[in-house]
């Protein structure tokens, strides 16, 4: 039988490949450009605009990893309760009165051992995404629960030396007597950036990472392993969760059984609006950076104009829901 | 009295991007009898029927209905002219009941318009069933619980809703069924054909595709051969031999399209496959020399792309050995038969063989990422561009640039891809699925020449396609697949289309005597 072979390569005009690829970017920007002539003196001030980096350096490190799991096809609705788990874990083991170092070392390792448990579900058992990680999204929260016991732990046992460094910064230039810092969370968040972007623009398992989610029959014909690779995403995955998680707690000085859980929404919200970034609608962990910070303005600016939180909340989705309609319908008559 | 003739298609033509499907084909079903439709893969079979259907529009085409010209824009019209249709392809809902399945997409006897009544939708389905002579299901089962066959006769039973077969009721007067029985047992066919010689006496017509010639002449009393887009002949079935019939389907004179061997194969075996078995392939024991092309033909079904699976490891073996040059593979997955040398070019090339949402280049090196990257692990762009130019040329591909997205490609450019990506590393062993099928004349001749180039450079090749002046002319040996099993081995020089397909067909002994093939 004769294959019917359309040719898609139809010359489009040029402004909608633009608004396609530069959408949400050019809104992203008149958003800052918005909030500024609003509130002229604080919002663009060098200590505010560094301020939001730290307030979207948590919510960052999940959505970069988040990433990972999306280029694969796949997505992982676990990140908050695994975050909350780590914190937890954080607490709990600070109170029987641990080294730092193994402390923090033992969230991670729960956090991998979380992403290992959702990759061997959804890679080898072959559980929808959906809801192998809506399964363990139950779990994590659940063994947050039990093992703090539903209670909150603060105050003491969290040592200086963590949140004097999750809340402190390295010194950039001292104007008026005010100290400019440039937040510790900040570069551990760029630092997971430059990471993530590494891995899958620049090495093989990236790019394999990339295949897979263009075709994953196609991926495995040629010879890619396709369920170790998906495992090994998920750990990433479990792994930034959990650090997203120390800086949580570490942050706050506080450990509770929910504190992570908001994550989960803002993380996938983040990589959709940088898929509307990219021409094949492929996940890139650069346009997830445009989704997070868009996310931090919108938050940071609405209360500066005294928006009301909940209101915040519905015009944030409000807003995400118009970038990804813009660009399906640019997308439309490709 | 000559019977009337219920259905007439004159001059129905059709062409895809240019490339004509069906060419002023003319067919006439009369009223009572049973019209045998044949012809290879790409004859035009399809085509024509799904025009009947209405589910493609033709180019051109005159169709009357008992003498009243008709157009059939769309299914609706199609159903409501009075036309029925079996597809060869399930299409069921395997999550509603056999019932449901029966009555998909029609009405439900309802309460208050929207209650729908269950009891009275289970006995209606009973009695469809029961006009068919089928009482071993219940309608009430869940589709996917059924077997095949039993699946099979639920399609089937959808095209006969509505039709009171006891009655001379009009509603339907011609039903088209395409290769119905591929999916049935012995008894459950002959109780088709018994529901088929019903409709014969109650005056419909039926068109019947199928490629089994001991079906066609127990049932047919006509039948079309196609070839190329065209109808070639109409005669009667008591007029016509099996042979006859298949010189005709295959017709066409051994096409010098086909570059002739650059080199002898080698002495030295390269690959030997030992009793390989898996799900589908039952004990396949063959060797391919270094240099040789070897063919697998079979019919649709009779495991051939699977033969090429268990040799990529992408099907587990149960039992049998694959030895590369001495050199026994065990625990054989497609990562490591790429890793041998191994390049497979699978059937479906937009579902299977390319990743389209990725350039031309990460399509070419996919497979060879480790080679092309620097220690194994990290990406070299600038190389990476280099070996795509290099393997665009080789396979004479045309694109914009390495950078360009596959699925803005062509399909003969697609497929030179899927091929490129096997020459990336020279291949040892190269097995191809059917790696013509929907590419042009012109890109055709290149792949050929390549096929001839890779085979010169040592290289063993196994070569599946349906494609049978293809296989005869490419090839140096060709294996005959049957039921998952290599029936035997024939060398491909001297070899006739008519033979080979006879040999695909196997048991031609219902048909005629298998002697006077030969």
């Amino acid at each position: 039988m004769l294959a019917q072979e359309t040719l898609s390569a139809k010359p489009q005009f040029a402004w909608a490949r633009f608004l396609r690829t530069y959408g949400t970017l050019i809104g992203f920007l008149l958003i800052v450009l918005f909030f500024a002539s609003q509130r002229p003196q604080t919002f663009m001030s060098v200590r505010n605009l560094l301020n939001i980096t730290q307030q979207v350096s948590i919510l960052g490190i999940v959505a970069f990893v988040m990433t990972v799991v999306m280029v694969i096809g796949d997505f992982d609705l676990s990140v908050g309760t695994m975050a909350s788990l780590s914190g937890i874990v954080i607490g709990t083991l600070l109170q029987l009165e641990q080294p730092l170092s193994v402390v923090i070392g033992a969230a991670l390792v729960v956090g991998m051992i979380g992403g290992l448990l959702n990759g061997v579900l959804v890679a080898y058992i072959g559980i929808t995404p959906f809801v192998a990680t809506l399964a363990t999204l139950t779990i994590f929260g659940g063994l947050a629960f039990s093992i703090s016991g539903g209670r909150t732990i603060f105050g003491q046992v969290f040592p200086d030396v963590l949140t004097d460094f999750a809340n402190g910064g390295v010194v950039l230039a001292t104007v008026n007597d005010q100290v400019i810092r440039l937040p510790h969370l900040t570069i551990i968040a760029l630092v997971v950036l430059v990471i993530v972007w590494f891995v899958l623009e620049h090495t093989v398992f990236g790019r394999r990472l990339y295949t897979i989610g263009g075709s994953m029959e196609a991926a495995r014909l040629a010879g890619v392993r396709v369920r170790l690779l998906r495992l090994l995403a998920f750990v990433i995955t479990g792994f930034g969760a959990a650090l997203a998680g120390v800086m949580l707690s570490g942050q706050l000085a506080t450990a509770n059984p929910t504190l992570g859980d908001g994550l989960m929404l803002n993380a996938i919200a983040a990589v959709f609006l940088g898929m509307t970034m990219s021409q094949e609608g492929e996940p890139h962990v650069l346009g997830t950076l445009v989704g997070v910070l868009l996310i931090g303005v919108l938050a940071n600016g609405f209360t500066q104009l005294g928006v009301d939180t909940y209101v915040q909340r519905i015009l944030t989705g409000a807003i995400i829901i118009a970038s990804v309609t813009l660009s399906s319908i640019s997308r439309r008559n490709h | 009295m000559t019977p009337s003739v219920l259905l007439r298609i004159r001059r129905a033509s059709k062409s895809y991007s240019g490339i004509p499907a069906l060419i002023d084909a003319d067919l006439d079903l009369l009223a009572g009898e049973v019209h045998a439709l044949m012809g290879e893969n790409g004859a035009g079979k399809s085509t024509l029927i799904k025009i009947l259907a209405g589910v493609t529009s033709p180019d051109s085409a005159q169709i009357e209905i008992k003498g009243q010209s008709v157009t059939l824009s769309n299914p609706q019209s199609a159903f409501a002219h009075g036309l029925r249709f079996i597809h060869q392809e399930l299409h069921v809902v395997r999550q509603l009941s056999a019932a449901e399945n029966i009555f998909l997409g029609q009405s439900y006897p309802t309460r208050f318009g929207f209650q729908v009544r269950w009891k009275q939708l289970y006995q209606q389905a009973e009695q469809v069933l029961s006009q068919l002579g089928i009482d071993h299901i219940d309608p009430r089962r869940t589709m996917g619980h059924l077997s095949p066959g039993d699946q099979m006769l639920i399609n089937i039973a959808h095209a006969f809703v509505g039709d009171d077969l006891s009655r001379d009721s009009a509603g339907a007067l011609v039903y088209v069924m395409d290769e119905p029985t591929a999916a049935l047992t012995g008894a459950e066919t002959a109780q088709l054909f018994r529901v088929i010689d019903a409709l014969r006496r109650r005056g419909c017509a039926v068109l019947y595709v199928s490629h089994r010639m001991d079906e066609i002449f127990t049932i047919a009393d006509r039948v079309t051969v196609m070839r190329d887009g065209r109808i070639i002949d109409t005669c009667l079935i008591r007029e016509i031999t099996p042979q006859a019939l298949i010189i005709r389907m295959t017709g066409r004179e051994l096409e010098h399209i086909y570059p002739p061997r650059l080199v002898l194969p080698f002495e030295d075996v390269l690959l030997d496959v030992c009793g390989a078995q898996t799900r589908v392939v039952k004990g396949a024991t063959f060797q391919v020399h270094a240099g040789e092309i070897v063919g697998v033909a079979g019919l649709n079904g009779s495991g051939r792309t699977e033969l090429l699976r268990a040799v990529m490891g992408l099907d587990r073996l149960t039992a049998g050995e694959v030895w590369l040059a001495g050199k026994r593979l065990t625990r054989l997955t497609p990562p490591r038969a790429w890793r041998e040398g191994f390049a497979f070019v699978p059937e479906e090339r937009r579902s299977q063989g390319l990743v389209l949402s990725r350039s031309v280049a990460d399509n070419l090196t996919l497979p060879q990422l480790g080679h092309v990257s620097i220690g194994g692990w990290l990406l070299a762009h600038r190389r990476e561009h280099r070996t795509s130019l290099d393997t665009g040329a080789m396979v004479r591909l045309k694109a914009h640039g390495p950078a360009q997205t596959v699925r803005e490609l062509s399909g003969g450019n697609q497929q030179k891809v899927v091929f490129g990506r096997a020459l990336v590393r020279p291949p040892r062993l190269l097995l191809l699925d059917e790696p013509t099928r929907g590419v042009d004349v012109g890109a055709k001749v290149d792949l050929y020449h390549l096929i001839r180039e890779i085979s010169a450079r040592g290289a063993g090749i196994l070569l599946v396609s349906s494609d049978l002046p293809e296989l005869i002319g490419m090839t140096d040996r060709i294996l005959i697949v049957r039921g998952g099993q290599v029936m035997e081995t024939v060398l491909s020089n001297g070899l006739t289309s008519e033979r080979l397909l006879a040999l695909c067909y196997g048991n031609m002994e219902h048909v005629g005597s298998r002697n006077a093939i030969r």
